[in-house]
């Protein structure tokens, strides 16, 4: 036990370069997600029917398709398209056409929680479209979403993970870099505690976060409809 | 660098076992953490001491961390406590623990909905909390938490991919392997995008289908 807080201590360095690139890429991903699941969440809202098709195209595909595949599929495509890309933005743009998918889902389920008679009336006033999204959906539709977007932070936070997998020196890969410079320098293999404090490490951060989206469900579910957090099985 | 099918046809067989693999590592998990699921709701909703208060931690636990590091912890970390494991069964332990978590709210959920009034009647009859649960109350629940139980399935043979990750040759580790030794990327990163689409596609249609026929009896 002491070996392993030791073993722990001595990296500390590595493990807080980790533990910024993993907030730095959950960052940039809550972002991006967020900018493009309003986008597609409000367009799978509006009159036309091919448009609402579309964003559900989008939706399911990304969805679907498991995200490991995605962002390999990203960072080894690239290339091919004229366009290499680094393992950082790589991981990022992956990470966000998912995250905007599930992203897009919640502002979607929030807008239609929006009584329909505010609609109608800010049509009858005579609102345009714009207008009506702007000062009437939006900030309604706000409410309903915030504790479902906590939790798809959360589901956000461990899908950085995959980032080891093509490079990005994020959490999880440097407590793989430990385990390996301790098998090559000592001849030890501290595998079992330092994934054991990896899991350990996200569990605290996400359990943070769902416990806030539960909160925040508690809170705002009084007054408004709230959107269901996505599940984690949806990684 | 043009797509070509014929390096593609030329690369069927190994898809094809990759494609196995996966269909069997899913299969596998299913069928262990469904089993996961109705034991651990049946701890849960029946407030076994110890045991409830283990899966109510276990539940938390997997949904709060990375698939990808329980796996890694699986594979790397528990041959330190004496359990080396092959492979393909440390693929098939991850994604049972973290599909059994899964499975045991969805279950707990099904058996939540179990009208009170039943346990009540069972008790009165003089069924014990064994005979109940085995009797009226798993059944029941697993009515109506089907849907969401075999979401959860869909689910877990999506993830199913992650495994590749450890070395596993399931459909995409047979294609990323060949990315590497090939740098056909076209090719293979179609195959995955196509086959995951259309593996994932079909199931979720499955699932409505099943959906469908057990809402017959509730529909006038």
């Amino acid at each position: 036990m002491t070996y392993a807080l030791d073993l722990i201590a001595d990296n500390a360095p590595l493990l807080l370069i980790g533990l910024r690139a993993t907030l730095m890429l959950a960052s940039v991903t809550l972002l991006s997600s967020t900018i493009l699941g309003v986008v597609l969440g409000t367009l799978a809202t509006v009159r036309a029917r091919w448009v609402r098709l579309l964003v559900a195209l989008y939706v399911e595909t990304f969805r679907d398709i498991p995200l490991i595949v995605t962002i390999f599929t990203i960072f080894f495509g690239a290339p091919f398209f004229g366009v290499p890309l680094e393992p950082f933005p790589a991981v990022a743009l992956g990470l966000s056409l998912w995250g905007g998918a599930n992203g897009a889902e919640i502002v979607r389920g929030g807008i239609q929680s929006v009584q329909k008679g505010q609609r109608e009336a800010a049509t009858a006033l005579g609102l345009r479209p714009w207008k009506i999204y702007l000062l009437i959906l939006w900030p309604q539709a706000l409410r309903a979403v915030l504790p479902a977007f906590t939790g798809l932070l959360a589901l956000i936070v461990q899908s950085t993970s995959l980032g080891a997998l093509v490079g990005v020196t994020e959490f999880l890969k440097a407590g793989g870099l430990i385990i390996e410079r301790s098998t090559v320098m000592q001849g030890i293999n501290p595998a079992f505690e330092i994934y054991g404090f990896v899991l350990l490490v996200y569990f605290l951060v996400c359990s943070v976060l769902t416990w806030l989206s539960r909160r925040l469900e508690r809170r705002l579910g009084r007054s408004t409809t709230t959107v269901r957090a996505p599940d984690a099985a949806r990684l | 660098m043009a797509f070509d099918i014929g390096y593609l046809v030329q690369q069927l067989p190994a898809l094809r076992a990759g494609f196995l693999l996966t269909i069997q590592i899913s299969a596998i998990a299913v069928v262990l953490s469904v089993a996961i699921g109705m034991v651990g709701a049946s701890m849960r909703v029946m407030r076994v001491p110890v045991l409830a208060q283990f899966f109510a931690a276990y539940v938390e636990f997997i949904r709060n961390t990375p698939l990808l590091v329980q796996l890694f912890f699986v594979f790397f970390g528990l041959p330190a406590l004496g359990l080396t494991l092959s492979l393909f069964w440390s693929g098939v332990l991850a994604l049972t623990l973290w599909a059994g978590a899964f499975q045991t709210e969805n279950v707990r959920g099904g058996l939540a909905a179990v009208a009170p009034g039943l346990r009540e009647a069972a008790r009165a009859l003089g069924l014990t909390r064994g005979q109940y649960l085995r009797l009226v109350g798993l059944p029941l629940a697993v009515r109506t938490g089907l849907p969401s139980m075999l979401n959860t399935c869909v689910s877990l043979v999506k993830n199913s991919a992650y495994v590749s990750a450890i070395g596993l040759q399931d459909l995409a580790g047979v294609a990323f392997d060949r990315i590497a030794s090939d740098f056909r990327a076209f090719e293979m990163l179609a195959v995955l995008l196509v086959g995951y689409l259309a593996l994932v596609l079909s199931l979720s249609a499955a699932v409505r289908l099943i959906e469908h026929r057990l809402q017959a009896p509730f529909r006038a």
